[in-house]
């Protein structure tokens, strides 16, 4: 690339036009694969800052191998997609199993409802569509509506369950309409929430929409006999006029046209009366329902796409704990937490060029499928694999294939032994609050083998049995010292769902240790009748808490102790693990929380540190070399909240002069140097031109806000401090 | 959402005098903690220099200037630039993935993004959208986009001969939503169909608000939108909530600064040392304007056509002006006139001074490039 203002002449009408098209999808694959090549054959002139170095090698290294560069980013691409559909759906479908019950519960309160409002009349098509009152009896002008508490200050979780409900009521012949906050905004109004709410419902919306158009549409045999139900998922921040207008509208007309709603309310069960006027209100005919807490669902999520390999996609210790403090201290929501998730393994993807063996982990023949790309694979990036440093300690040297396809396997066998025991694990753990995540983030830790976290005596374990989980750590020794307190009929159940998961792992010794799980489980039973065991047992652990614990808990949790030490191994310590393992949390970190109140600034202020030029002392003076915007920044951090232009001014020529007159002592004693400026009235010209730009750039950046009328001699100071 | 957007504009834009002098209290109340009692707010006040003790050039002499100033580390610039062509390939990379890309750092990204998306991303229809302009019309913008995927089923169509579609109505006079509708209605395996935004300071002065940026939030999740887009401003996450982060827009930051000028970003912007700084932008003088009445509009447009064409001139004479209005029946006598004047002066919209022969002229304190676009927008 030539310099950037001459690469792409940009004409004044491009840079005025509020949007062009810059150039159309070229039509076959041909001129990208030459632009790829350009970019390739551009020398990198700097490291990038934050590829990590040795993904930098790597990518140099398959840079010299061109045409197979195309085809393994392809590879990679597709890795990806495949791999994150695979979460993507594990998600999905553990987030659905976690709501379903609350689901089915919603659609028997909507069949009561619908079963209740067809009892009153049952109104004949031609009589839905006239707009008179029924002649019945019982005048019913009250909406059925389920208000559901979803206990989540931040909304943005409930999107994807009020999706879900959508998807199930639907499914279970009911018409669907959402409407969201900017729907039901005082903008629109209710006209324009009520089209809103006809579009989704009807296939052809007419300019004049009213409740008739809505009703002669119910009366389509198709459509007729279903409930219609309408959601409108964060009520408090709908419009609560124009909420209210609506249900007065639709309830004048429920007997006819069965609507319901269906709220989410993130606060209290108030807030419907905060909101609707107390007219509106009593249209409506409230039921509650509750949604489960977020801590849940993340645990059941972490166990379903980290513990168990559903796509073979892995994180090391030091992202499973950014991701941890990400969710516990910075944001709360699954939402964030996944799409941290789904930035990591893109990341994973896009910066390891073996990463595309990764989806072998889901196929049925892994070591064929490995065989058949490795073998593909040209002699440099086979080079690189064994250059990985997990092979390095682990000694591998050689560079068959077959060691590399074992070295997977064995990973991939190991990974599910460790799921399994972290499984154990939580499940002791789960009846003293233990976070499923908090022991994930423990069990990651490749420092687990080499600290002996394991091997702490009962006495500290009596103390740190008082720390809260919160703290994510020692969370496993947490564990083990509340099997030893645990009731004999909660070790029993924790027992028997241990074998369930001790079951289903590989290796020869597991069978032993479920053995050993099972004669435990048999010594109780057989102690006595299961009943009368039970009783024994609480009521002489319940004597016991203080002084000590019973034999049986004691082994539980020196056996469970056992199977940790021996199999719970992070992934880290495994070779070839770098292929599975995403580790980069400085790379994932600057991706997903930009930062640019601090950066901004440190660019301005450290600017030799990017521009990386000779002529800037790195020292603590100011230089007049430095980026003109870069001094105005220097000079704006010796001021307070405000900042006088005129002394602003006069220190930044004073700095420009002293440069200029230094420069022009030189050109004294050179004269082949560049001439100095101009003198006085053009260099003056000149200097206020630069002062002018370097505060309109400190304004773009929002750096300084411009004077006021009231003080037109002073700019306001917005970022202090990076 | 809407609160969220609204307290970004406010930190962004200049708040109001009251908002103003109270943050201003209470920050300065910690500074003068921190620092010895010397420094900050008393300080400022105690050195109480003027502006107008400065000798000031006159503004066309400091614009002409502008043009010119020399560029500074000119080479070092360029090679930061070059060196971000190592990552376009990871950038594609994670476009690809289904994210957005979202540059910041301190420097003009123009030039970069369009480098990078004209060697790049050649597989994508690229449209560019210039958030730093003061108003961009975002409906034309989505329906351009819309117009463009139904060319594209319309060629496929004709390949491939089957049923055939009518458009209802074009889709600029479409409502947002339905346009918005159709383009999540857009779905293709094929990767050349999709197409990608390239927004140049999404934080701009005219993408600043809760509206457009709901908007773009809405279209970058189309199946078939890529976004790629620069900010500059320091708060410009407050702008987003986190449906729109984490659902919508999908963000990949990436730190490049580029310390490349900001010449086309800075046009709109006022120079501080003319016209003490708190001169019009294009964007207050229209909400003057159009807070007008049209005859007064156009007296303005005809004192702004005159500018336009007559660039070297220091002004307008106001009796050219007269004669002109005059003319055209837009005033009826001279105190009408001096009634818009008086106006127009009041806001500052025009400033008046001596022309070398003796009569007073008439300016509009905008460059030619703001002149232009205000009254385009005028319409």
């Amino acid at each position: 690339m030539s310099a950037p203002s001459g690469d792409t002449p940009l004409t004044a009408a491009n840079n005025i036009q509020p949007f062009l098209v810059l150039h159309k999808a070229a039509a076959s694959s041909v001129p990208s694969s030459h632009a790829r090549r350009r970019i390739q054959t551009s020398q990198p002139s700097s490291p990038s800052t934050y590829l990590a170095d040795r993904c930098h090698d790597a990518a140099r290294v398959q840079c010299e191998d061109e045409g197979d560069l195309d085809l393994y980013e392809q590879l990679r691409l597709e890795a990806f997609q495949q791999t994150w559909s695979k979460i993507q759906s594990t998600i999905d479908e553990v987030l659905k199993g976690i709501n379903l019950k609350l689901f089915d519960q919603v659609l028997q309160w909507v069949k009561e409802s619908f079963s209740l409002v067809r009892a009153i009349a049952r109104p004949h098509h031609t009589e839905v569509q006239q707009s008179y009152p029924l002649l019945t009896d019982v005048i019913c002008k009250r909406i059925p509506t389920a208000f559901i508490l979803t206990k989540n200050a931040e909304f943005v979780d409930d999107i994807t369950t009020f999706r879900d409900l959508a998807g199930h009521l639907e499914s279970n012949g009911c018409h669907l309409a959402k409407l969201s906050a900017t729907e039901l905004s005082a903008k629109h109004g209710v006209g324009g929430c009520f089209r809103s709410l006809l579009r989704q419902l009807l296939s052809d919306v007419p300019d004049v929409a009213g409740v008739s158009v809505l009703a002669s549409w119910y009366c389509e045999a198709e459509n007729y006999d279903k409930p219609i139900i309408v959601i409108i998922d964060d009520l408090e921040q709908c419009s609560g006029d124009v909420l209210g207008e609506l249900v007065l509208m639709l309830s004048e007309w429920v007997i006819k046209i069965p609507i319901f709603f269906v709220m989410g309310i993130a606060t209290t069960l108030d807030a419907p009366k905060k909101l609707l006027s107390s007219e509106a209100l009593q249209r409506l005919e409230p039921w509650k329902l509750t949604l489960g807490s977020p801590s849940d669902r993340m645990n059941a999520l972490v166990e379903a796409i980290l513990v168990k390999p559903c796509a073979g996609f892995c994180i090391g210790h030091e992202v499973a704990m950014f991701l941890r403090n990400y969710f516990f201290r910075h944001d709360g929501t699954i939402t964030s937490f996944i799409s941290a998730l789904k930035l990591a393994c893109s990341k994973h993807f896009s910066l390891e060029p073996l990463s595309f063996l990764c989806v072998g982990m889901l196929e049925e023949d892994c070591e064929e499928f490995w065989r058949d790309k490795f073998e593909a694979l040209p002699q440099q990036i086979r080079k690189y694999a064994f250059g990985f440093p997990s092979c390095a300690s682990a000694k591998i040297s050689s560079n068959s294939s077959n060691n590399i396809i074992e070295g997977l396997s064995k990973l991939l066998r190991l990974q599910k032994d460790w799921g399994s025991v972290l499984l154990c694990l939580y499940e002791a753990g789960r009846h003293d609050k233990v976070q499923l995540l908090d022991i994930f983030c423990e069990a990651v830790n490749p420092d687990l083998q080499t600290e002996n976290v394991l091997f702490v005596s009962e006495v500290t374990c009596e103390s740190l049995s008082g720390v809260k989980s919160g703290c994510g750590k020692r969370s496993i020794t947490q564990v083990i010292n509340t099997i030893r307190h645990l009731p004999m009929e909660t070790l029993l159940h924790v027992l028997e769902v241990w074998s369930n998961h001790l079951k289903g792992m590989s290796e020869i010794g597991m069978s032993e240790i479920n053995d050993k799980v099972k004669e435990l489980q048999s010594t109780t039973i057989s102690a006595d009748s299961v009943r009368l065991a039970k009783e024994k047992w609480t009521r002489r652990s319940a004597a016991s808490t203080g002084n000590g614990t019973d034999p049986l808990n004691e082994k539980a949790a020196v056996l469970l102790q056992d199977v940790t030490r021996k199999y719970l191994v992070p992934v880290e310590c495994l070779p070839f693990h770098e292929i599975i393992c995403f580790k980069n949390v400085d790379v994932l970190q600057s991706a997903l929380i930009g930062n640019p109140r601090r950066m901004v600034q440190l660019d301005l202020l450290k600017s030799q540190s990017h521009l990386k030029c000779s002529c800037c002392r790195n020292g603590t003076a100011v230089s007049g070399s430095l980026h003109d915007t870069s001094i105005m920044c220097n000079l704006a951090q010796e001021y307070g909240d405000v900042i006088n232009l005129h002394d602003w001014y006069m220190t930044f020529e004073g700095i420009i002069n002293s440069t200029n007159s230094k420069a022009k002592r030189k050109s004294y004693s050179s004269p082949s140097k560049k001439k100095s400026k101009p003198s006085s009235p053009e260099g003056k010209a000149m200097i206020q031109a630069r002062f002018c730009r370097a505060v309109t750039e400190m304004q773009i950046t929002g750096l300084v806000r411009m004077p006021s009328k009231r003080r037109p001699d002073l700019v306001q100071r917005i970022a202090f401090g990076p | 959402m809407a609160p969220r957007g609204a307290r970004a504009e406010a930190a962004a834009s200049s708040g109001s005098e009251d908002e103003e002098e109270e943050a201003g209290f209470s920050r300065s109340y910690f500074l003068a903690k921190e620092k010895e009692p010397s420094s900050g707010k008393k300080r400022a006040r105690a050195a109480a220099g003027k502006l107008s003790d400065l000798n000031l050039v006159d503004e066309q002499v400091l614009r002409a200037s502008l043009a010119e100033i020399p560029p500074k580390h000119e080479e070092e610039v360029d090679a930061l630039t070059r060196s971000y062509k190592d990552q376009y390939r990871n950038w594609l990379f994670e476009l690809r993935c289904g994210f957005g890309l979202l540059m910041y750092g301190f420097g003009s990204k123009k030039q970069l993004l369009e480098d990078f998306a004209s060697t790049t991303l050649t597989d994508f229809t690229v449209i560019v959208i210039n958030g730093y302009l003061p108003s961009i019309n975002l409906k034309q913008v989505i329906a351009t986009i819309a117009e463009m995927f139904w060319d594209q089923a319309k060629s496929k169509r004709k390949r491939q001969p089957g049923t055939r579609s009518q458009l209802s109505q074009p889709f600029p006079s479409q409502s947002f939503d339905d346009i918005i509708s159709f383009l999540k209605r857009q779905t293709s395996d094929d990767v050349d169909d999709q197409v990608c935004l390239l927004i140049h300071n999404i934080d701009g002065p005219a993408l600043r608000d809760a509206e457009s940026q709901q908007c773009l939030a809405q279209v970058s999740c189309c199946p078939q939108v890529r976004v790629v887009a620069s900010t500059d401003h320091v708060n410009a996450p407050l702008l987003w909530d986190k449906k729109m982060v984490h659902t919508q827009y999908r963000w990949s930051w990436y730190h490049v600064p580029t310390f490349a000028p900001y010449k086309v970003e800075c046009v709109f912007y006022p120079l501080i040392l003319a016209s003490g700084g708190h001169a019009q932008t294009t964007k207050t003088a229209l909400v003057v304007l159009q807070s007008l009445t049209p005859n007064a509009q156009s007296v303005f447009r005809v004192l702004a056509e005159y500018q336009l064409a007559n660039e070297k001139e220091e002004g307008m004479p106001v009796s050219s002006l007269y004669t002109k209005c005059r003319e055209r029946f837009l005033v009826s006598s001279q105190v009408t006139l001096n009634s818009h004047l008086t106006e127009f002066k009041d806001h500052d919209l025009v400033k008046i001074r001596k022309h070398s022969d003796g009569q007073d002229c008439l300016r509009i304190p905008l460059v030619s490039d703001a002149l232009e676009k205000l009254l385009q927008e005028l319409g």
